[in-house]
């Protein structure tokens, strides 16, 4: 036992810090960096900043941060104006350490005002943010190492390359999990359905009428997903892999509007070839900006030692830990995941389930015992409407917004009810929730919520 | 580098492969059947019989005679045919009729109307028709007040007065303007029309559902369920109110939502002006049934006997919707019930199945 412990603590210890150069992690730091500028860029210029965060009257939150308020409008637009200068300081190099600290702040704070703009890719950039600020990609091809050349170095311990591919693995391998299930693999579903939308296609867009098409392409994503990390930490399949999942995430990107999502996973997946791939563009950069390359120092701090390392191994092991977990918390809740939903958040589940509802609120005057159906549009967002009819947690939210409104408006106690009509992949729209039940009564609460009917 | 160029290359290759092939047309298949059977069956003939309707009422009204009976009755008919119109076009708040120079349905149908405003215009004689503060001034709710609020004999009177006259032929001539100017634009918005692919927010399927569901939403809300007192003002349940109804004056309210209700089942089914059936949604959703693994009652047919179900609850009443608020028929929540059944059919199932993008936002959830 006690050997097999010490035999484990070497392994990690092999994988945490062997030497490894550095190239693959400044590649990295400058894509991200350049990636999320245009990313904000695009946020910017497709005028989301207002209707997302300067519109809507008001924002659903996430559990425990109700607290998590928008900025008003000079505001918002100054947080995502440092968030453009944040991410070109990280493409640079340039006080690299602050600005991932501001990036990582500002990025998972602006996701954080609204669960109904939730989406995993988001949830992916804020992980891979929170790691930037401990890495040292800015030791390399950086304004920093130009202004202090004593950072300069070309060999770095292993870890931070291991857990951004494992943070990249994680992302693949569990969005394949989550189609192993009944109705992807064996009814086809919902592909068949987006498919169908698909059929205006040249030349393949024909047969995506046809069931067969469906299936493979089911059964082909979920292999997909599952193997590709594998495939791509070896040598010699990495280029058909990497080949394979750029024809991937093209596809899917020309199917569902999914934003910037292909292209972050296209480039970021670029950090599993080899530190010599890397080493090329580097040399590449330098020689086009015409640059001197820097001689590494004798000493490398970086390795650390005794408890310093310690501390930070198991800093990494519980953050693996967490996340090979916390996408399973959805087992600790009865009924059906993808109609419940509890626990479907920050799961990588992506693009899994045709889901659509309309909600009807009711909102009854005990004292007048007038009672009358709410126009949703009045305070809702058609985005935030269409995402709370069919999760039952903003459901409730919605509830108690609304019961803000009237009793500010001199109706005290309302007794309000929802009527919500859900379909799932394509089956007939069900009755979602109890519709006898006040919202009004009930708490949102980390324990199932009995009030969703069967599926 | 000799590897990151091949590299290169082959990346670049995929991009290119993939990205070229959805720019060429195929018209084999997806929607431009429905599209061009939409636009050239009900779409521009309902306009066209809509501004010749609205031409009719002009001359009806060019030729009025204050001082018959007979004269005042041809108005009023008149009036009543081309707001039954209006109810075939008014699910077409899209391409032409959205430009700010049209918006048809806000200058022709805000309701209920505002009276004093209206009383307010013809008093001083200066008004600006274009402006939106005056949408509740204005269209068929205003003609439907000055052409019925009270007796004929009063309403003579009434019409000898220029400045009256004058109001509504300015209303008349603003809905003229605005429809000449949405048959004119169709001309060359057709082809845009029915050339549309895909299915994101500016696709003609999303401009065509997204009405479509906004009408009947509309219809539901607005023209029953508001005035019935089943509906709340921002979240404040308001009591029954027999004049917010559709065509209050004309008493026509009823007769008008089966017009708007017929109108949208003829474009769910595919039903040319001419009565001639061609491909509408409903064949598209029997397609998709036919092809979809789970298939859960057929959708297509569900949603065309709702329809029926619809308008069989409406064709109950004997009065008016207004006069049948006042009695507090119990009927009336029956009737809410059952039109309000069609709302997730149509949002939720027919909208899933043709995959309709309802917002801008990038997704990855459902």
């Amino acid at each position: 036992m006690v050997t097999n412990f010490t035999k484990y603590r070497r392994r990690i210890r092999d994988v945490l810090f062997a030497q490894t150069s550095i190239a693959p992690l400044i590649v990295f730091r400058i894509i991200f960096g350049l990636m999320m500028f245009a990313g904000t860029l695009r946020f910017w210029s497709k005028g989301w900043i207002e209707s997302l965060f300067i519109q809507p009257d008001h924002f659903f939150h996430y559990y425990g941060f109700d607290w998590v308020k928008p900025f008003g409008e000079l505001g918002m637009y100054a947080a995502f104006g440092l968030l453009l200068i944040s991410s070109l300081c990280i493409a640079l190099g340039m006080f690299y350490r602050v600005a991932t600290v501001v990036y990582f702040i500002l990025f998972t704070y602006v996701e954080l005002i609204d669960v109904t703009n939730y989406l995993n890719h988001y949830y992916f950039i804020s992980l891979v943010a929170f790691l930037m600020c401990f890495l040292p990609a800015h030791r390399c091809l950086s304004f920093d190492v130009w202004r202090k050349p004593s950072l300069y170095c070309d060999v770095i311990p292993s870890w931070p390359i291991v857990i951004i591919k494992f943070q990249l693995g994680i992302v693949y391998f569990f969005a394949g999990i989550a189609k192993l299930n009944q109705e992807w693999l064996f009814d086809a579903m919902p592909m068949s359905i987006w498919l169908q939308a698909e059929a205006h296609w040249p030349v393949i867009g024909n047969f995506f009428t046809e069931k067969w098409l469906a299936y493979s392409f089911s059964w082909l994503g979920c292999i997909f997903d599952l193997t590709v990390v594998f495939f791509l930490l070896t040598r010699r399949f990495r280029p058909a892999a990497y080949s394979v999942l750029v024809l991937f995430h093209l596809m899917t990107g020309m199917m569902f509007p999914i934003g910037m999502f292909p292209w972050v996973m296209i480039l970021t997946t670029l950090i599993f070839f080899s530190s010599d791939f890397h080493q090329k563009i580097i040399i590449f950069i330098y020689s086009k900006l015409n640059l001197k390359v820097a001689s590494a120092i004798e000493y490398n701090s970086l390795f650390l030692h005794g408890f310093k390392r310690r501390f930070l191994t198991f800093f990494l092991v519980t953050y693996v830990f967490f996340q090979l977990l916390f996408p399973f918390r959805y087992l600790l809740y009865p009924g059906d995941l993808f109609w419940t939903e509890q626990g479907y958040r920050f799961s990588w589940r992506v693009m899994l389930m045709e889901k659509a509802g309309t909600a009807f609120f009711y909102i009854t005057d005990p004292e007048t015992g007038r009672k009358g159906e709410v126009d949703n549009s009045q305070f809702l967002t058609l985005t935030q409407e269409k995402m709370m009819a069919t999760q039952p947690d903003l459901i409730l939210q919605y509830a108690h917004i609304l019961a803000e409104e009237v009793k500010s408006k001199g109706l005290k106690s309302p007794i309000i009810n929802a009527e919500v009509y859900v379909t799932l992949n394509g089956v007939r729209s069900k009755l979602f929730i109890d519709p006898e039940v006040n919202l009004v009564e009930l708490k949102d609460q980390w324990i199932h919520k009995d009030w969703i009917l069967d599926r | 580098m000799k590897k990151i160029l091949r590299f290169a290359s082959v990346v670049g290759v995929l991009i290119g492969f993939s990205s070229c092939d959805s720019e060429k047309p195929n018209d084999s298949v997806g929607y431009s059947d429905l599209f061009e059977h939409t636009a050239d069956n009900l779409i521009i003939p309902s306009y066209a019989q809509f501004q010749s309707d609205l031409s009719a009422l002009n001359a009806d009204f060019n030729s009025f005679d204050a001082s018959e009976v007979q004269s005042l009755e041809r108005l009023q008919e008149q009036f009543k045919a081309t707001y039954l119109s209006w109810q075939s076009i008014s699910a077409f708040n899209f391409g032409p009729a959205a430009e700010y120079s049209a918006l048809l349905l806000m200058n022709c149908n805000s309701f209920p109307t505002n009276i004093a405003k209206i009383e307010d215009h013809v008093q001083s004689g200066s008004y600006n028709l274009g402006v939106p503060s005056n949408y509740e001034a204005k269209g068929f709710p205003a003609l439907d007040y000055l052409l019925f609020h009270t007796s004929q004999s009063d309403l003579l009177i009434e019409l000898a007065d220029s400045s009256r006259v004058n109001y509504i032929s300015d209303c008349i001539d603003d809905m003229q303007k605005r429809i000449d100017e949405v048959v004119q634009s169709w001309d060359s918005y057709r082809a845009v029309f029915v050339a549309s692919k895909g299915n994101d927010r500016a696709s003609s399927l999303s401009l065509l559902f997204n009405n479509f569901l906004y009408d009947y939403e509309n219809l539901k809300r607005d023209k029953f369920a508001l005035p019935s007192g089943f509906a709340t003002q921002y979240g404040i349940p308001v009591s029954a109110d027999h004049a917010l109804v559709e065509g209050y004056y004309s008493q026509m309210s009823f007769e008008l939502l089966d017009a708007n209700l017929s109108a949208l089942q003829k474009i769910y089914l595919g039903i040319g002006l001419d009565g001639v059936d061609g491909v509408g949604i409903f064949d598209k959703l029997k397609e998709y049934n036919a092809q979809s693994t789970v298939v859960d009652g057929d959708l297509a047919l569900a949603i065309q006997e709702q329809f029926e179900a619809c308008r069989e609850a409406i064709s109950v009443y004997t009065n008016d919707l207004s006069s049948e608020i006042e009695s507090n028929n119990l009927n009336l929540s029956q009737t809410s019930n059952t039109l309000q059944k069609l709302v997730p059919m149509i949002k939720n199932d027919m909208r899933s199945y043709l995959s309709v993008t309802v917002t801008s936002t990038d997704a990855d959830g459902d």
